[in-house]
């Protein structure tokens, strides 16, 4: 291990290790003892933000739509790109369990504009409030209440309850948990209800058709629709890089050297927050030991909680989908329109109307949780983001403290957001729609870039990925960047 | 009086698998559905799943499960939700059964799975709430929040050390 600073051979050890891991130009991290991992299957964690955030419109919408217009042939496409996700999810977790920074805090070691980069995206790709259209749509179907009511009215709920709280992630932890252990119970129950042997069959073999694309998905009409879907297969755009400051949050690995960010109303009562992030010493086998379970935990975060959650909600609203076509093949015709909400709609109808056993107005009602899972989640990740990389790297950000910081990003989005939704239009001016949409799958190339460089230039050596894991973060960034590309150069269109 | 104490204990997870069921047949009700078929449909998952449910809250008291572990879960529903289902059928038939109870029976064990997850997820959730409510006249729940307890202490003490080490 690199230390600028040997602690003196003496009989009683000190008090506190002066040795220090240097790692690129910021600050180095003092090296800290590493915490026990808690035991390896467990169901609470950190990873609930992640699922919250990535179970969206990729698998309640995007991938069904898919599969009723090329076949379930096509979710080969899907097993890799959440497949993939699992990985750089692993490998996220690495940086931040071992340093208790942030990756952006990582970006910045390797190279400070990289962050900045980052810093950019977040704000041009999600300050609009776009993604609340969907759930709240979901809501107005069910209830009558005009969307942008709800969506409006959920904003300021989503502020006030985030000010509020004395400490966020365990009230965000909470709300989440339950909602989406509902979510899971309920379309578990609903798939169940509408769906056949036949169906899964289908469904689970069109996974391993590798190399399957129709004539009609290499057009210009249908390919940057795959590359979106393919972008929105698990997490998008830039949450698994929040996932690291969840990560960090709750204590996972170093992160236990870090304060937990608090709302506004409890800001007085902030602990001081380091200015950089710790390092363990790897060439103890002891805490090596510790190391390896705190690798076991989140594995078992990425296989079960993540990949295994993701593919069951998917699975079962891809069933759901193909029920729908089976009781009302006008459904076809209104999914392969590019109308979410007729689409959505459709297949609700389709649902309700094959008698007891089928539930349209679930359908519906999951499309809203799952809207307002992804809201909750996202807005708060945004804010503990941008309040991140602003505290450690804007000269002056730290007299006002993390918490207040967190909380203008939070409210700068919301006021943003609900004047955009009463005078502007919610998914961005139509303009640079597109530029958005590349940013976005733009980004998740870059993070895998980004995770390359810092893991294996940040890390001391023994903690480093393997080469396999290095392979497959590679190939995501060949995969993202490769398809956008070729989109737009191929086609002329980037993202669908 | 152990009965009374093992009961006890069943009460969160018959809570889950009675509101997993009737979700189905409740919200079915607001679907448009006739209320007598909407009912049945309901109480004939609910109950199935509630019975489970709890069972498995009686014998996580009794050591046969550990407190938040998967697999024995996953298996466990994989037995006990395609059962329910084909209760739920034979009771308020909606025509899942033209396949063949093996293939049908293929496919919700499959679907149990996921079930298993959410279950335990909600359960881990609840139970350590209701066994301190329950602890001062229950020997079983007493014992069974000591192990949730060793967890808790174990992260406590994770915590504290946090303070001491940050600076």
């Amino acid at each position: 291990m690199d230390t600028s600073n040997t602690p003196p051979a003496t009989a009683t050890p000190p008090v506190e290790d002066q040795r220090v891991w240097k790692a690129g130009r910021l600050e180095p991290m003092p090296i800290r003892k590493l915490p026990d991992a808690p035991p390896s299957v467990h169901l609470i964690g950190p990873t609930v933000f992640l699922v919250a955030l990535g179970v969206g419109m990729g698998e309640s919408y995007m991938w069904p739509r898919l599969v009723l217009l090329f076949g379930p042939e096509i979710r080969w496409l899907f097993l890799i790109g959440v497949t993939l996700q699992a990985v750089v999810m692993l490998e996220m977790a690495r940086y931040a369990m071992a340093t208790g920074e942030s990756i952006f805090s990582g970006a910045a070691r390797v190279f400070k504009p990289l962050m900045w980069f980052f810093f950019i995206v977040a704000i041009a790709v999600y300050i609009w409030p776009g993604h609340l259209s969907a759930g709240a749509a979901a809501f107005e179907e069910i209830t009558g209440i005009p969307w942008v009511v709800t969506a409006v009215a959920g904003l300021i709920l989503v502020g006030v309850i985030f000010t509020l709280a004395k400490v966020i992630y365990n009230l965000l932890e909470n709300v989440l948990s339950l909602l989406i252990g509902a979510l899971v119970l309920g379309t578990a129950v609903v798939a169940a209800m509408v769906g056949t042997w036949g169906d899964v069959v289908t469904t689970i073999s069109g996974m391993f058709s590798f190399g399957y694309l129709p004539a009609e998905a290499m057009t210009a009409a249908w390919f940057p629709v795959i590359v979106g879907a393919c972008a929105f297969a698990g997490p998008s755009g830039m949450q698994q890089m929040w996932y690291t400051l969840h990560l960090r949050d709750s204590g996972a690995g170093m992160g236990v050297h870090q304060p937990k960010i608090r709302g506004l109303r409890h800001a007085g009562e902030e602990e001081e927050v380091p200015n950089r992030g710790f390092m363990f010493d790897t060439s103890d086998p002891a805490e090596m030991a510790k190391w390896k379970g705190w690798r076991r935990w989140v594995t078992f975060d990425a296989l079960l909680l993540f990949w295994g959650i993701t593919m069951l909600v998917t699975i079962s609203f891809t069933v759901i989908a193909q029920s729908a076509v089976r009781i009302d093949p006008a459904v076809r015709t209104a999914i392969q329109g590019d109308d979410r909400e007729v689409a959505l709609t459709a297949m609700s109808n389709a649902v309700s109307a094959a008698g007891s056993s089928v539930l349209g107005v679930v359908f519906l009602g999951f499309i809203a949780l799952i809207g307002l899972n992804a809201t909750l989640g996202l807005f708060d990740s945004f804010s503990r983001g941008q309040a991140d990389m602003t505290f450690h790297f804007v000269p002056g950000a730290k007299k006002l403290g993390m918490s207040k910081l967190y909380a203008i990003f939070l409210w700068g989005v919301i006021i943003f957001g609900i004047l955009i939704l009463l005078f502007g239009p919610a998914e961005g001016p139509s303009g640079i729609l597109d530029t958005l949409a590349f940013l976005s799958t733009f980004a998740m190339g870059a993070y895998c870039v980004t995770l390359l460089l810092v893991n294996n230039r940040m890390l001391p050596k023994p903690i480093r990925p393997k080469w396999w894991s290095n392979a497959i973060i590679g190939f995501g960034a060949l995969f993202y960047l490769g398809m956008l590309f070729y989109s737009l150069f191929a086609y002329g269109v980037v993202v669908g | 009086m152990t009965g009374r104490h093992s009961l006890e204990l069943a009460l969160p997870g018959a809570s889950i698998g009675a509101v997993a069921g009737a979700m189905a047949g409740g919200l079915t009700l607001l679907a448009g559905q006739p209320t007598g078929m909407a009912g049945l449909a309901a109480l004939a998952l609910a109950a199935p799943l509630a019975l489970f449910g709890g069972l498995y809250g009686m014998l996580l008291g009794h050591g046969v499960f550990r407190p938040g572990t998967f697999g024995p879960v996953g298996l466990y529903w994989m037995a006990a939700f395609p059962v329910s289902r084909l209760a739920q059928e034979l009771l308020a038939p909606t025509g899942a059964l033209v396949e063949g109870v093996p293939a049908f029976l293929a496919y919700q064990a499959m679907i149990a799975l996921g079930f298993g997850i959410g279950f335990l997820w909600m359960h881990e959730r609840l139970m350590p709430h209701w066994l301190v409510r329950r602890a001062d006249g229950n020997p079983l729940a007493r014992e069974l929040l000591g192990t949730y307890l060793r967890f808790a202490e174990m992260m406590r003490t994770r915590k504290s050390a946090r303070k001491g080490a940050r600076r």
